[in-house]
């Protein structure tokens, strides 16, 4: 199969899945015991009129998937979420009176985005660096450290390495422990600056370590693999320095696994999000869903959940195509 | 049984059960161990709330006044209960999927690998929160939930094993005898597949702890237990830390961290037994070698003089000597021809020479020298300045011996640069498509990965390797074998006019006699890692006098007698660790008597460069000196 069709058919691949998603998180939240699409309308001060009324507003007396009783076969609960989709229509909140679902997801995203992408560009580059020097002196003691540490860091959950940095950030170096800025807080551009990064560090520290063990990890494994490998050998016959060999020999093959383990482990990462934001209460895409949990904010909690399984496919599609440029050789799904 | 006494002896394995052990322990002695009944509502006074630990609580007292080392007992039983439970659901539906999608393979297989890729991409902690949000917070539920959702990583494993399996013999003859596939699946393919799931369900115990208690801390445990992860949620939210408790913080999370490590401590053991891996590397930092000095000294005018080389390997049991006492010469622009069955240390002897040993091998006597300088002594550093231009290597296996994701050409114009210097970038392009022609191969396939590369293709571009910086000698370890006879030939003969027109040394290392004989000046020719016989190829071939070179030259076709019957000789050489005591060939020596299994023969010399370890020379020839 040609590369070019190759990148189609990844892509296309990646679009089914997120159309099965949609109608996965459309299911979910319509066919599962509790019918959570109600609960909304479901307030015992209503009269059965208003409930009736509010029903009817929602869509929710049409029939769930096609419909067959007249007035069209796509005048369903469905299509009517498709079409809702389509316009960026994610629905309104329960909650948060007069605000829109998007607007409230947009929102938290950007805050979320601001803690993944340093955590993650933090743990990827000191995960592939220690990861690649514990397989290259494998069995010293730094690799024994490197290896002690990630059986921690698997260990521990991340929201109790949170609570604990929480605890002594807060209480011995005064940081702040909540939110993303301190509200109320006036002061000249420096100071902001000051204050983003004062509440930025301990959440972005903590997701960093959690990630950090889990690539530490992967790179050593796939490093020792690679390094074992007979062009090795060769690489190192012809009399190149271990640091040419590792450059232009190791590095790039032993990265090959790596961008599919960590477009893997995304949904890890936002395992890890969610934890964190909940415990530093930031605002983002994981202090979203839970809070939407816990005020049985239906909307809200769909439109979450579809935006970070269709975050990770996209992630995971933009993996496989860097894995596509990495290595000449695959040219089959 | 045997497996479980080596998972006791992996000490790391063995702290694990001690941590599960104790765990399990407290979780059904809870009531009796336990100071306080947690689920008893007591009535506490504003002193109780966090009140710091004491001789009336251990661990101090929570934000409802309970104590805490009571409630963290129980919550050993919820921990583990979820862990089990939710891990057995999670193996039953996962091993079925990956039983049924190995096995059934078509469209059946890649629907279920679909489903479970497609499970793979969502987030499952969100997933978790979502349906447990639905469903309702029961205990029942969260186990359904966690062990539902937990089947992706089971299938996987058990779906490329079961594939691995489904290939074997025993399975197809199953199938051939015409064996219902519920029998195959249970009876061949499910015992096979049964030790990798042992370890992969420790794992998957070790995930469902750590995802109840991820969502108990949100806040979507059962409100009727008691857990860890709701003890850390009451404290953590109802101001633990604004309070300073941390003994309302730390011990629940370290408890949670107890069980999750002793599982993955008891997993990684497993893993270590079932699924052994070496584990060494090609770059692994080399300890400073120090061989005993080698007892005859090198030959003056030899380019490589080998002398009294030894190579032991790290085994289970202690050093495998692989070459014992093994001494020859490559003269200036000589071709040797290093002959002998499989596994007789030929490669290993080369390897040895050239300092290539694969980790855990090494020199563990003798010498090689190359002009004034030992090889077996030299640092890395300085042996590197050696490599390729004054000693190169054609390595067995083409197969992987280039890079796949660099481009032939590349590889080749990288040996070229670091050697050459001055040559510059385009200099060096145009070498390496100067040398693919020479061994044939159009120079515009320089632009090619390996993988776009025949298996003849890539040994001669290994060859093309080898020459490009001019080395003063190279070591070819089969170069031919992948190569049909008239290419053989071909490249041959280029090898040998390119080794006169540069006065280059050569040691070919080949089981083809016949090769041998065309294009080499000298032969040695090794039995158990112990050379039999060494002379000059017309010498030694038209008048052997070791029986094993005898035995050798009868087994191999002759052009000049096509109706000599060829014979094979019985038996195999003698593995590493039952070298006999005396002549390595003596149990398969037509001609051996008592004293060749009792004393090993030295090399004798039959007349100037030829010698022959065999007893059988005795009579007329002298022992050559320090041998």
């Amino acid at each position: 199969m040609s590369r070019g069709r190759l990148v189609l058919r990844k892509v296309a691949w990646a679009l089914v899945t997120v159309i099965v998603v949609i109608t996965f998180n459309f299911l979910l939240f319509r066919v599962l015991p509790g019918d959570p699409a109600k609960a909304g309308v479901r307030d015992p001060r209503l009269t059965p009129e208003s409930v009736e009324a509010a029903r009817v507003r929602f869509g929710l007396d049409k029939p769930v998937f096609l419909n067959l009783e007249g007035g069209g076969l796509f005048d369903s609960q469905y299509f009517a979420y498709l079409g809702a989709l389509a316009q960026g229509d994610l629905g309104e909140s329960y909650a948060y009176n007069n605000r829109t679902v998007t607007e409230l997801i947009g929102r938290s995203l950007v805050n979320t985005v601001w803690l993944v992408l340093p955590a993650q560009i933090l743990s990827i580059m000191i995960g592939v660096v220690l990861g690649l020097l514990a397989a290259w002196r494998k069995g010293t003691k730094l690799d024994v450290g490197a290896l002690t540490f990630s059986l921690f860091m698997w260990s521990l959950p991340t929201f109790f390495l949170g609570i604990l940095l929480l605890f002594v950030g807060s209480r011995t170096f005064g940081l702040p422990t909540a939110g993303r800025v301190t509200i109320g807080a006036d002061a000249g551009f420096a100071e902001a600056v000051g204050d983003i990064f004062s509440h930025l560090l301990l959440p972005t520290a903590t997701l960093a370590l959690v990630l950090l063990g889990e690539y530490m990890i992967i790179m050593r494994s796939s490093v020792v693999e690679v390094f074992s490998e007979d062009y090795i050998l060769t690489a190192k016959a012809k009399g190149l320095s271990t640091f040419q060999i590792i450059r232009r020999h190791a590095f790039r093959n032993a990265m090959l696994p790596i961008v599919t383990l960590i477009a893997l482990n995304l949904g890890f990462t936002v395992s890890g999000a969610i934890q964190v934001e909940t415990v530093y209460s930031w605002p983002g895409l994981g202090k979203l869903t839970v809070d939407a949990v816990a005020q049985r904010d239906f909307p809200v909690l769909q439109g979450a959940f579809l935006l970070l399984a269709i975050a990770v496919i996209f992630a995971n599609l933009v993996a496989e195509l860097i894995y596509l440029r990495l290595d000449p050789r695959v040219t089959e799904a | 049984m045997n497996r479980w006494r080596q998972l006791v002896r992996h000490r790391l394995g063995l702290i694990g059960l001690v941590m599960l052990g104790l765990a399990l322990v407290a979780a059904i002695t809870a009531p009796i161990i336990a100071p306080y009944d947690p689920y008893e509502s007591v009535r506490v006074g504003i002193e109780d709330i966090y009140a710091q630990p004491s001789d009336v609580h251990l661990l101090g007292t929570d934000d409802a006044g309970e104590d805490i080392l009571s409630a963290l007992i129980y919550g050993t039983r919820v921990s583990l209960l979820v862990g089990f439970s939710g891990a057995l659901i999670s193996l039953i539906v996962g091993g079925l999927i990956g039983l049924v999608a190995g096995y059934k393979g078509g469209r059946i297989g890649n629907g279920l690998m679909r489903l479970t890729d497609f499970f793979l991409v969502i987030p499952d902690l969100a997933l978790q929160i979502v349906i447990v949000a639905i469903v309702g917070q029961s205990l029942r539920n969260i186990i359904l939930v966690i062990g539902l959702l937990g089947w992706t990583t089971s299938a996987r494993l058990v779906r490329a094993q079961t594939l691995a399996v489904r290939q074997r013999k025993f399975v197809e003859r199953a199938r051939a005898v015409g064996a219902s596939d519920f029998h195959i699946l249970g009876k061949h393919v499910f015992p096979h597949v049964l030790p990798l799931m042992l370890a992969n369900t420790v794992l998957v115990i070790s995930l469902a702890i750590l995802a109840e208690s991820t969502l108990s801390f949100i806040g979507l445990g059962d409100p009727t237990v008691i857990s860890w992860g709701q003890m850390l949620n009451f404290a953590f939210s109802r101001g633990a830390v604004s309070a300073g408790a941390w003994w309302a913080l730390v011990p629940p999370g370290l408890a949670i961290v107890w069980v999750v490590l002793g599982t993955t401590l008891v997993g990684n053991a497993l893993e270590d037994i079932f699924n052994p891996r070496i584990g060494r590397h090609y770059l692994e930092k080399e300890k400073p070698s120090t061989p005993e000095p080698a007892r005859v000294p090198p030959s003056r005018v030899a380019a490589l003089s080998i002398r009294n080389l030894s190579v032991g390997f790290q085994g289970d049991d202690g050093l495998l000597l692989a070459v014992d006492d093994v001494s020859f010469d490559i003269g200036r622009g000589e071709s040797v021809g290093l002959v002998g069955e499989s596994g007789c240390g030929k490669t290993t002897t080369m390897l040895a020479a050239l300092r290539l040993l694969p980790p855990g091998g090494s020199i563990v006597a003798g010498a090689v020298h190359w002009g004034e300088k030992n090889l077996a002594t030299m640092s890395e550093e300085e042996l590197r300045h050696l490599r390729w231009v004054e000693l190169s290597m054609v390595f067995q296996g083409a197969m992987n011996a280039l890079n796949p994701v660099k481009k032939v050409g590349w590889q080749i114009a990288e040996a070229v640069r670091t050697h050459i210097p001055g040559v510059g970038k385009a200099g060096a392009d145009a070498r390496a498509r100067t040398l693919l022609e020479v061994v044939g191969i159009p120079p515009a396939r320089a632009d090619n990965y390996p993988h776009e590369f025949s298996g003849g293709m890539r040994q001669r571009a290994m060859i093309a390797l080898a020459l490009a910086a001019n080395p003063e000698l190279v070591v070819a370890d089969e170069p031919t074998t992948a190569l049909d006879v008239m290419i053989q030939a071909q490249v041959m003969d280029l090898l040998s006019k390119i080794r006169r027109e540069l006065a280059m040394s050569m040691v070919l290392i080949t089981h083809d006699l016949g090769l041998v004989a065309e294009s080499c000046d000298r032969v040695v020719v090794m039995y158990g890692g112990t050379v039999a016989e060494q002379g000059r190829v017309e010498d030694v071939f038209s008048e052997p006098k070791h029986p094993y070179t005898q035995l050798l030259l009868q087994a191999f076709p002759d052009l000049d007698q096509p109706d000599r019957p060829l014979v094979s000789i019985p038996g195999t050489p003698p593995a590493l660790d039952q070298l006999p005591p005396g002549c390595r060939f003596a149990a398969r020596c037509p001609q051996a008597f008592d004293r060749c299994h009792q004393e090993r023969p030295p090399p004798y010399q039959v007349s100037n460069g030829w010698e022959a370890a065999c007893f059988l020379l005795e009579p007329s020839a002298v022992v050559v000196p320090g041998g």
